[in-house]
């Protein structure tokens, strides 16, 4: 079984390689920048208070681009059916259960590995300034991981109906519209979401007040566990949409 | 592993699309037989061929391949057949190492010294990119791909088709050998049919999604019989031996079903044999009896 998951994920891995690699590149240089700070020689004297809003900026730029990347199409789906493998692989053995698990361990390998690189990140402005920012980064990490997914999964969904190059034209620009959709649904929620009616002072968007309770709550790990199952229902989701992709047989 | 005596069975098996029915098709190809499947484009080759391999839902019937229901046991049987499209399925940036890493986790009997001898045969590069390869050469890669699990049942579609001769020739030579154990079966559709003169058992003839034909090769070839006449003798056929007649400015050529029989019957005339290619012609004609 290992071995029939091996080769599933190599497949994939190889097919999204450039993309993966180009991705790489942008989040290396967008972490590069966000640790210039740090680079140019910016460091905590003992006794003396963390610059919290530079490190949530920093770290959360970082864990936002590491998420988004992580959470993509990784554009297999599409060069599958362009290929003519998606019909090819029908007549090979592993089911569509299995073929679905590996595309699922494709995109959590990303997970990972952008995961890692976001948690290094974090690690060096916990270490050079004395403020544990690793709760902050895997929560907003695991969030955009899970809202970039979310997109994946209507794109991945209304892409199964494409069999043949023919169809993607169409197809594909049906999925754009479904994902422009759901942009819109998760955009009116977050507008819905209503911050505290204190006065914020000296021009700022938030008072200091506010905004140390929305760090405090970013940061919390009752958000870690919230987001975490989120994460988990989200990965579910993927699986079933992709099983359910794996089955459909052409009409 | 099942004991089987046909390696596909195909009862009674409709599809219907838009425009086009798969109409109770039935025919079997036995264990050890090269089968070819001919028709010309559109006929349901690949419909079949597709309903078989469950790429499509059937509407009704049975399909059974090395005794094993097409769907039930569907993941028994991909492991024990292979398939070759007309076109090659695999991505333009793998190569033909990578295909061997992909495939051998997914087929138990998977032959990497199998697979090596059929790449060194071919005279494929292992490390050249699949999109940079010719056609004739993916379509080598393809066979290669395919024949390096020990697969018990060879499905090919059109596999041949865009070849040129010589490429075409050495694959035909690779299915031979392939079957000398008696234990391997083929499926192999075609409308280049003398291809399958060369190298099929049996014969199974598809036309608007109805079986006109199907047994084995030779006899086929021996029943049918191309009667040469003028014009004015064709009253004197019996229109039930007929199949079609095709009239030009010199007379006409009649095929009929029974050529035995018809050499006796109408013993003044030359009666010549048919090939698979004007058994082809003459059924596609049948509805018009006359044609030119």
């Amino acid at each position: 079984m290992m071995r029939l998951y091996r080769s599933l994920v190599f497949r994939e891995r190889k097919l999204a390689r450039k993309r993966t690699l180009l991705m790489l590149i942008l989040f290396l240089l967008v972490a590069l920048l966000m640790l210039m700070p740090l680079l140019s020689g910016v460091s905590m004297e003992p006794g003396e208070a963390a610059p919290v809003e530079m490190i949530l900026l920093l770290v959360g730029t970082v864990s936002l681009t590491g998420g988004a990347m992580a959470g993509g199409n990784n554009g297999v789906q599409k060069a599958d059916i362009s290929a003519g493998w998606k019909r090819y692989s029908f007549v090979l053995p592993p089911t569509a259960k299995q073929q679905a698990f590996a595309d699922l361990l494709a995109k959590l390998c990303d997970v990972l590995l952008f995961g890692l690189l976001s948690a290094a990140v974090a690690m060096a402005y916990s270490v050079t300034t004395g403020y544990d920012a690793s709760g902050l980064m895997v929560n907003i990490y695991l969030g955009a991981v899970c809202v970039v997914m979310l997109v994946d999964v209507v794109y991945s969904y209304i892409l199964m109906f494409a069999k043949t190059k023919q169809d993607l034209a169409i197809v594909g620009l049906i999925a754009l519209v479904g994902v422009s959709l759901v942009m819109l649904v998760l955009d009116f929620l977050s507008n819905t979401i209503k911050l505290p009616d204190q006065p914020a002072q000296g021009g700022a968007l938030i008072s200091d007040a506010a905004f140390e309770r929305f760090v405090t709550a970013l940061s919390a790990g009752r958000t870690t566990l919230c987001v975490t199952a989120v994460s988990v229902v989200i990965c579910a989701l993927y699986f079933l949409v992709m099983w359910r992709s794996h089955e459909r047989r052409e009409p | 592993m099942t004991a089987y005596e046909n390696a596909i069975e195909i009862k009674d098996v409709t599809k219907r699309y838009d425009g086009f029915t798969l109409d109770n098709i039935c025919f079997a190809v036995p264990k050890g037989c090269i089968m070819g499947f001919i028709g010309q484009n559109g006929a349901g080759k690949t419909t079949t061929i597709r309903s078989l391999l469950h790429i499509t839902d059937i509407d009704s019937g049975e399909i059974r391949l090395l005794g094993l229901d097409h769907i039930k046991d569907e993941t028994a049987i991909k492991q024990r057949i292979a398939v070759v499209f007309d076109e090659l399925p695999f991505h333009d940036v793998f190569t033909a190492k990578d295909m061997a890493r992909i495939l051998e986790g997914m087929y138990p009997r998977w032959d990497h010294a199998v697979y090596a001898q059929y790449l060194e045969r071919f005279q494929l590069p292992t490390k050249k990119k699949i999109g940079q390869f010719s056609k004739g050469m993916k379509m080598k890669l393809q066979i290669a791909c395919a024949l390096s699990h020990d697969a018990e049942l060879l499905i090919m579609d059109e596999a041949t088709t865009g070849l040129d001769p010589v490429v075409r020739d050495e694959i035909l030579h690779i299915f031979m050998e392939y079957l000398q154990n008696g234990e391997r079966s083929i499926l192999m559709s075609s409308h280049i049919t003398s291809d399958l003169e060369k190298i099929a058992d049996m014969v199974t003839f598809i036309d608007k999604g109805r079986i006109l034909l199907t047994g084995y090769k030779d006899e086929i070839l021996e029943q049918h019989g191309i009667l040469k006449c003028g014009k004015d003798a064709l009253a004197e056929i019996d229109a039930a031996d007929i199949v079609s007649i095709r009239t030009n400015s010199f007379g006409a050529e009649v095929m009929l079903h029974d050529r035995e029989a018809a050499s006796y019957k109408y013993r003044d005339c030359v009666i010549d044999p048919a090939t698979l290619d004007d058994i082809m012609l003459y059924y596609v004609h049948r509805d018009r009896k006359e044609w030119s």
